[in-house]
């Protein structure tokens, strides 16, 4: 099974690629650092997966060559697990992409990333009501440290596609 | 007053009026949408790119994108 890390630019997702695989790839805090991709693996249980750090994007309409790459890499692994990395402090622009990946039917795990940062800008979001509007699992995490990476893995596995009306109903409700 | 994002001036904020069609997409996955707050942050001149600020990060557009979202601007 694949897993393919995705979103925006300077998130963070070469961090969390680096500390699922154990890899090394270049971490630099300015956006626009993984223009190819990279690949891993880490051992879930007894399965082996392959681990692929996607190139950041704003939307899944491609506007520059990393992007392309990234929407290519969704429509090539459409039996894989999308982890949709999210900035916590911007979570607005994070959502829509989480959004449009989930619309295209893939298997999306959540991670809220810099979760420290929101929280030294008292950003608070609420986790267990987000995981409920949008079905799908949502874990806190700080790549830097650490935190939350765990958890993120264990998740993986369990993930499920999720049909964009019932996100859109759960919305309607809340 | 409603005014073209390219035509706001340095600092002015204002609520994003209107989008014009198929830029709606183009520009929502960087954060602007219909009712957001905006805020002008930077301006280039002779034709530049313009530099907005939505939800705490910077975000340049072009001045063909910029001419085509109506800001309702406060004063």
């Amino acid at each position: 099974m694949r897993i393919l890390l995705m979103g925006h630019p300077n998130v963070g997702k070469s961090v969390v690629f680096n500390r699922i695989t154990g890899a090394n790839v270049t971490e630099s805090n300015y956006p626009g650092t993984t223009v190819d991709y990279e690949k891993g693996y880490v051992r879930i249980g007894h399965e082996e997966m392959e681990v692929i750090d996607v190139p950041g994007t704003f939307s899944l309409e491609p506007k520059d060559k990393a992007e392309e790459v990234a929407v290519k890499m969704l429509e090539r692994n459409k039996d894989s697990v999308v982890v949709c990395i999210i900035d916590s402090t911007k979570i607005e622009r994070g959502l829509y992409l989480a959004l449009e990946i989930i619309e295209r039917g893939s298997r999306v795990v959540v991670a809220l990333n810099m979760w420290d940062i929101a929280e030294d800008k008292n950003i608070n979001i609420d986790v267990e009501k987000l995981r409920q509007i949008l079905g799908v699992p949502v874990v806190p995490t700080i790549a830097v440290s650490g935190e939350g990476i765990k958890e993120l893995v264990s998740r993986i596995s369990g993930a499920t596609s999720v049909k964009i009306e019932s996100v859109m109903k759960n919305v309607g409700g809340s | 007053m409603e005014k073209k994002l390219s035509e706001m001036k340095y600092g002015a904020q204002g609520i994003v009026k209107s989008i014009k069609g198929d830029l709606r997409n183009k520009v929502a996955g960087m954060g602007i949408r219909v009712n957001k707050r905006i805020r002008m942050a930077t301006k280039q001149p002779i034709k530049g790119p313009v530099v907005v600020t939505v939800d705490e990060s910077n975000i340049s557009l072009g001045l063909g994108i910029a001419e085509n979202i109506i800001v309702e601007v406060e004063k």
